[in-house]
């Protein structure tokens, strides 16, 4: 409506100029003197007659509606002139990413210059075997960020497996609400949820959870977990699912997770029959403050519960785990079957696992589903409190979860 | 000031406009396909649109032969507190031997409060709560599989003796041949798709029952599906120990639905002939429990049992108090052979499982 409004509003002061020039020249010929100075599109020439008028007017309207709705397409999708330069698949902004270094969302960074990014995108090789995959990298002046996709598989949860060491280090807080991902200052990372593109079935040994996780370098301190950092990176893994799920189709939305995530850990002060605190389970000798490091444990409730020991660039010397997530805990599966020749007695509806020189390993059949319990140590040093602690841990932490009683047998020595 | 153009001359020019307007933006609206150029049908109370996403309300679903689709409802009101609403579709095709095949699909959605018979209430739970039924998220009190669903309103929706009202969408389809009939899929368009249905039909109830909240109740979060399938081969049901069945294992199989503080479900069937051998579940939510209210006797069902409860033919239920919250837990099972013990072993495990004191005798505590 408004054009036809302005046009209208413009003719009338229009024509009061020509009346008056008429009226002082007042000749006639057979173009209108004022119309022959007019150039022969000025609209007044053009529109000489109402119909033609009207035509002019239907045509004007029908091209503006078309590029004010072809603009509003384009805006909305994101192309051409309104084009986004958007990093990882498409799911930062520029201030995403600006944000992600230095926590502010404002794109004019802190004077360090403009976040490059590089990506692989999401694919999956031909056979589908290993699921979809791909890379971010995010760097800025020095940094990096590195975002990957991938799906897990037992070869993320074996014995001196990277992945496990810094995604589940205790270090990370779980996001809470049943979602499967937690998060530190320099980890993140977060599961695609099942019925989006589905679980892969128990019976496919590499099946695993896809997950897209965040990483942003290395840190030196175990217990000091920078609240805001981790924050931004939960946020940032959420946003990265998110777009993920909305690219394959699945509508849903998770939530922000920041509100019930609680306080990161701080180092615990451990009681002497309350290792890692978990009730019942003594400190075995030697293993005070000074002698093997101070404990991090996971804080809240999550997909797993993590005991950290005396970690060195993410590579904890002890560790002492309860992988909860049916999801997570398959990634165990391979190793418990076929971990060692000294396998662990029970009930053969309850589990299996085994026990050897740096690690012992109980893969329970709860009423949730497989539950992982670990204990892993960096050296074959630590035999002897493995075998000690593992049942003792095993009925502990089951009775904790609601998958007691469970009572294992080791093996015996030599 | 001189009225220097002409009325006519005017009037050209502003119809001229108006037209160009309005044709720019019916081009438009006919381009993104939104009213009022739809002319789309809407069913449930207006809750519902055709080719709004799910297959059942999809044009292409009239594409075959002899297509149509209907719809039958009732309205709930202030004063009438129940409602109905079915579509049904219905088509024909020929199959590759040339033989007639008639396509039925049924969709139904009912508002109003549980069963009042406690048979039929215990059985109605366990068809919406039980088998692969996954709890809703955001903390809505319902559940649903892709098939059919349930939520339960918000108080202002109970009825006046106090029960609370619940919605439902059950879905059924098969093809009919000429001497047998097959069970097909609905076309809900998953778990998610089912749940957004029973949502919107829900809010429109709730309007039409004069009890909305003031935010109509949404899904947001992604809606889990049951990832496993059923387990034939095994001695051990359900995961949980004690309910091994031996021998008889052997010609049954068990599904095991969520296992949650809020909700757990296991059932186990024939695998021949698709009977049921008993249908476990165990409910904590506190609005779906609220539907066992009045339906789970006044006093232990049986000497050593926790809680009160009910042992009929057709089924045992059991409410007990578990960490200030009530536990209910129901078996529905034909009366051919006593699944007492298994009850009790489900009751105790589940117990156990979310840390409450054991309800069954016999069992103990962590």
């Amino acid at each position: 409506m408004n054009d036809s409004e302005n046009n209208e509003g413009n003719e009338n002061s229009e024509s009061n100029k020509s009346n008056e020039t008429n009226e002082s020249n007042g000749n006639s010929t057979h173009v209108p003197l004022h119309e022959r100075r007019r150039h022969w599109w000025h609209w007044q020439r053009l529109a000489r007659s109402r119909p033609r008028l009207a035509v002019i007017m239907a045509v004007t309207g029908a091209i503006v509606g078309a590029l004010l709705g072809g603009a509003g397409v384009a805006w909305q999708a994101e192309a051409g002139p309104f084009a986004d330069d958007r990093a990882c698949w498409g799911a930062f902004s520029r201030d995403d990413a600006a944000a992600l270094f230095d926590g502010k969302g404002d794109g004019k960074g802190d004077g360090k210059g403009d976040v490059k990014s590089s990506e692989v995108p999401i694919t999956s090789d031909r056979t589908g075997a290993e699921g979809s995959s791909g890379q971010c990298l995010l760097t800025r002046d020095g940094s990096r960020i590195t975002v990957q996709t991938h799906q897990l598989d037992t070869r993320f949860g074996g014995a001196g497996d990277q992945w496990a060491d810094e995604f589940l280090s205790a270090r990370l807080t779980p996001l809470g609400g049943g979602l499967l991902g937690m998060a530190s200052d320099t980890r993140a990372w977060l599961a695609v949820p099942d019925g989006c593109i589905g679980r892969p079935r128990d019976a496919d040994v590499t099946g695993g959870p896809t997950v897209i996780d965040l990483a942003t370098g290395w840190t030196l301190y175990d217990d000091e977990v920078n609240t805001e950092a981790r924050d931004r990176l939960a946020r940032a893994v959420v946003k990265l699912v998110n777009h993920y799920m909305a690219e394959k189709g699945c509508t849903g939305t998770i939530a922000d997770p920041i509100g019930r995530m609680p306080e990161p850990p701080r180092f615990l002060d451990e009681k002497k029959d309350a290792m890692c605190g978990v009730e019942g389970l003594p400190l075995p000798r030697g293993y005070g403050r000074d002698s093997l490091g101070r404990t991090l444990v996971t804080r809240g409730a999550g997909p797993v519960r993590t005991c950290d020991r005396r970690v060195l660039f993410h590579h904890p010397e002890l560790r002492l785990m309860t992988v909860e997530d049916p999801r997570l805990a398959m990634l165990y599966a391979r190793l418990s079957e076929n971990g060692a020749q000294k396998r662990i007695k029970g009930d053969e509806h309850d589990g299996y696992g085994f026990v050897r020189d740096d690690m012992g390993l109980f893969q329970a059949e709860c009423q949730t589903g497989p539950v992982t319990f670990l204990i892993r140590a960096d050296s074959g040093r630590r035999r002897a409190e493995i075998r000690t602690l593992l049942p003792r841990f095993v009925a502990a932490e089951a009775d904790r979860i609601g998958c007691g009683p469970l009572h294992i047998t080791l093996p015996a020595e030599g | 000031m001189k009225q220097l153009m002409g009325g006519a001359r005017r009037r050209a020019v502003l119809i001229g406009g108006a037209v160009a307007v309005l044709v720019a933006a019916g081009a438009g609206t006919w381009a993104t396909d939104t009213w009022p150029f739809d002319g789309k049908d809407t069913y449930c109370w207006g809750a519902w649109k055709e080719d709004s996403g799910p297959d059942f309300l999809s044009g292409n679903a009239l594409d075959e032969d002899n297509a149509s689709r209907t719809s039958k409802e009732t309205v709930p009101t202030p004063e009438r507190q129940r409602g109905r609403c079915t579509v049904s579709l219905r088509s024909e095709r020929f199959s590759s031997d040339g033989d007639k095949v008639v396509e039925k699909t049924e969709v139904t959605v009912d508002y109003g409060p549980a069963p009042e018979s406690a048979a039929r209430r215990m059985e109605w739970l366990g068809t919406f709560l039980g088998d692969r039924a996954m709890p809703l998220p955001d903390s809505l009190p319902g559940v649903s599989d892709g098939r059919r669903g349930l939520l339960v309103l918000p108080k202002g929706c109970d009825t006046r003796d106090g029960r609370p009202t619940a919605v439902t969408l059950d879905s059924t389809a098969e093809s009919v041949y000429g001497d047998s009939t097959m069970p097909g899929d609905a076309g809900l368009g998953g778990s998610q798709s089912a749940a957004r249905l029973l949502l919107a039909a829900a809010n429109r109830a709730m309007e039409k029952a004069g009890c909305a909240p003031d935010k109509p109740l949404e899904v947001v979060s992604p809606v889990l599906t049951l990832p496993e399938s059923g387990e034939t081969f095994f001695t051990r049901a359900c995961r949980i120990r004690g309910l091994e069945l031996g021998k008889e294992a052997e010609d049954l199989a068990y599904q095991v639905g969520p296992v949650t503080r809020d909700l757990q479900s296991c059932s186990v069937r024939n695998v021949r002939g698709d009977g049921r051998y008993f249908d476990a579940l165990m409910v904590a939510q506190p609005r779906l429990s609220a539907m066992f209210d009045g339906a789970t006797g006044s006093k232990a069902p049986a000497r050593g049992w926790r809680g009160t409860g009910v042992f009929a033919d057709t089924y045992k239920v059991v409410r007990a108090d578990c960490a200030g919250r009530p536990l209910t837990v129901l078996m529905l099972a034909p009366s051919l052979h006593e699944t007492t013990p298994y009850f009790a072993t489900f009751a105790n495990a589940v117990a156990r499982r979310v840390g409450c004191a054991p309800i069954a005798p016999g069992g103990s505590s962590r």
